[in-house]
């Protein structure tokens, strides 16, 4: 079957170059000067990369090896190119970033024939993982279309059009690996004499009684227990994403001199969600959320139109 | 953008969505001469809905001294000067911008985030004249200006035009049609925190435990059942009254709420021209700084000074504040005659009578059947 992509961006040689300038910009010792002057005297300038070339279209190359599980350092990712893909802020709604604080991303994809894994790097000088008041944190995602990508609306889908989005947050997989945080982690030198129904040993009460105290969690939702790492969401439209229950799919992030670099992976074929086939081509779409720079929900940097993937 | 009415800026607004009014709508009324900060409203609400995990730092209702003190720390002053000029026309009209009106084009309205540091000090400020130690004096002797200060008590406005609900980009925010409390769904919210931004009152908050954000609901289960917030029936000092307020046009004389800022213009909403339709409402202090009350509270305030100092020529004004805080229930009528004040409940059914004067009794200092003195020493 043939899907007739949306074209991408045309990647016209200004554009290119254009795009070219500012990743080299974002990657080097300017990062200071490109994002503003906060940078905290001291720090170590950001280590010159050599810069993926910039890609209209993705390859997703069959490897051997186990891409069930996340892994950033994986010696097959050698053997996949990596390519780059300009982002900018989201501007359709309001409220959105003043201007894009993710200028490009770098990606990589390979598939065993059961799952497929996409590797994502981009600069981000502050390591944010949320947790106290007014933080925010270092996120990116994922979005592949349920049904024909060529009609699927590249922003966050519409009304019977749905999207299949694996959503990464450098906080939701500080959860996975060290538990989600107490208030008393948070908070270390808090002072409070007492929770309803616990006080110390006489606790008075059953763990679902406690929960009525946390109305997020008395309600079920997902935002408020702890995380596996990434969020699996289906969503028709703007303000519509909702997190699904079940987890097909991993995430594994690191950063390290500046730069994020993060593994996500999926099954091929995620049942009521999105099928991807060996041989077919489809499209996915990458959004990014520097924490640092309070960026959430509709504050982040994404694509404009799908990336053309094709599964080989 | 649409525009939508409001009454309190004498003009109409923009709005990110078309104007709807509930069928009724919730409001509480504040009488800021009786004030004490007690502080009984904030434990009433905080024992009864922020005990959890995550809320440590919440007070849904707080009570700040004007003018230094403020929770999150100078939530007014930080919302105020990024609004630039507050002028009004000689016709009661608001000539500058409101929030949503001076938003940049990438958000909904004009807006600062508070820090961690901001939530730490809920009591800065208050009754702040003392000059640390008891023999160190009273710094007030020393300041360079009028000494003057007043509490001002607070819970979420719930607003007719919230600017949570505006800037949820989730749509997780609604206000109920059955009473217009403003609600967070705490199913659907992600904890982005917009709303705590945009909130220029700062009443939505971040909770770090629920990774939700969350906010005064109004006490809804009260409501529902015709009973008064916990913040309102706890007050010790009568100060407020919690009941049902209508838009000028459709004021009713007997509604207590409508009796108080429409009737009479001695209740007005507080920082009317952030352009929110506010709908807590406040009796203002008659001592303190006029140009800081009409900052606060706009050019309506000498009017609403005047009544008040007119009340006691007032039977009827004079009744309706001695039924505030002799019900736990939501007065939707109210009477004055014969020098009693009646309150009835939604079907028309008494709930409350109380005297306007009441009766002094003397007693003679020794009580001959008890063969006993009375002495307030033992």
């Amino acid at each position: 079957m043939n899907h007739v992509l949306h074209s991408p961006r045309n990647p016209s040689r200004s554009g290119a170059l254009r795009r070219a300038a500012l990743w080299t910009c974002a990657s080097g010792a300017l990062l200071a000067a490109c994002k503003g002057d906060s940078k905290p005297a001291g720090t170590p300038p950001t280590p010159a990369r050599t810069p993926a070339p910039p890609i209209s279209a993705l390859e997703v190359r069959a490897v051997s090896g186990d891409l069930s599980k996340p892994d950033p350092e994986a010696p097959y990712w050698a053997e996949v190119p990596a390519g780059q893909v300009a982002l900018t802020a989201q501007a359709m709604v309001t409220p959105r970033s003043a201007k894009t604080m993710t200028e490009a991303i770098e990606v990589a994809a390979a598939h065993d024939g059961k799952y497929i894994a996409f590797r994502l790097s981009w600069p981000d000088r502050d390591k944010s993982e949320a947790g106290r008041l007014g933080q925010y944190s270092d996120a990116a995602a994922i979005q592949f279309a349920v049904k024909d990508v060529a009609t699927t609306p590249v922003m966050m889908g519409a009304p019977d059009q749905p999207v299949h989005i694996f959503h990464w947050r450098a906080q939701y997989q500080r959860d996975a690996e060290q538990g989600k945080p107490t208030m008393a982690q948070l908070y270390p030198h808090m002072s409070i004499d007492m929770y309803p129904m616990e006080f110390k040993e006489a606790k008075g009460g059953t763990p679902e009684q406690q929960e009525q105290f946390s109305p997020g969690r008395a309600e079920g939702n997902p935002q408020s227990y702890e995380k596996t790492g990434v969020d699996e969401i289906i969503a028709e439209g703007i303000s519509t994403s909702a997190v699904q229950a079940g987890h097909s799919g991993a995430a594994k992030g690191t950063w390290k001199d500046g730069w994020w670099t993060l593994v996500i992976t999926r099954p091929l074929a995620v049942e009521g969600g999105s099928v991807l086939k060996a041989g077919a081509e489809t499209g996915v779409a990458f959004a990014v959320w520097q924490g640092g720079e309070e960026e959430v929900g509709s504050r982040k940097s994404i694509m404009m139109s799908w990336l053309p993937t094709k599964v080989l | 953008m649409p525009k939508v009415s409001n009454w309190q800026i004498g003009r109409d607004c923009e709005y990110p969505y078309d104007g709807h009014r509930p069928a009724r709508q919730w409001s509480i009324i504040f009488d800021l001469n009786k004030c004490i900060a007690c502080q009984t409203c904030t434990l009433a609400c905080k024992t009864t809905w922020t005990s959890g995990k995550g809320q440590e730092y919440m007070f849904w209702n707080n009570v700040e001294t004007k003018p230094w003190g403020g929770y999150p720390l100078a939530w007014d002053l930080r919302i105020l000067e990024q609004l630039g000029r507050q002028d009004w026309g000689a016709n009661g009209e608001y000539l500058g911008k409101t929030l949503v009106e001076a938003a940049p084009e990438n958000e909904r309205v004009l807006h600062y985030a508070p820090v961690d540091e901001d939530w730490m000090y809920p009591n800065i400020g208050e009754d702040d004249c003392g000059g640390g130690t008891v023999d160190g004096g009273m710094h007030q002797a020393s300041l360079p200006h009028d000494q003057w200060f007043f509490y001002l008590p607070r819970t979420c406005a719930h607003c007719t035009y919230p600017a949570c609900l505006a800037a949820c980009p989730r749509k997780a925010i609604y206000k109920r049609e059955e009473d217009g409390i403003v609600l967070i769904d705490q199913s659907r919210c992600k904890g982005y925190g917009e709303c705590v931004r945009a909130c220029p009152y700062k009443k939505s908050m971040y909770n770090p435990h629920t990774r939700t954000s969350e906010k005064c609901i109004g006490c809804y289960p009260a409501v529902e059942q015709g009973i008064q917030p916990q913040c309102v029936v706890n007050c010790i000092g009568k100060i407020r009254v919690m009941g049902f307020i209508n838009p000028p046009a459709k004021a009713r004389a007997d509604n207590p709420i409508d009796y108080l800022v429409h009737e009479k213009g001695l209740a007005l909403p507080y920082y009317p021209q952030l352009g929110l339709e506010p709908n807590i409402y406040y009796i203002p202090p008659i001592h303190a700084d006029r140009d800081y009350l009409r900052q606060m509270f706009g050019p309506r305030v000498e009017d609403a000074i005047e009544a008040y100092r007119k009340l006691p020529e007032d039977p009827r004004a004079s009744g309706l504040l001695c039924l505030i805080g002799s019900t736990d229930r939501i007065m939707h009528r109210f009477d004055v005659k014969k020098g009693m004040a009646y309150g009835y409940d939604e079907a028309g059914a008494e709930i409350v009578r109380v005297p306007v004067t009441e009766d002094v009794i003397v007693r003679a200092p020794f009580d001959a059947k008890l063969g006993a003195s009375r002495h307030n020493t033992p």
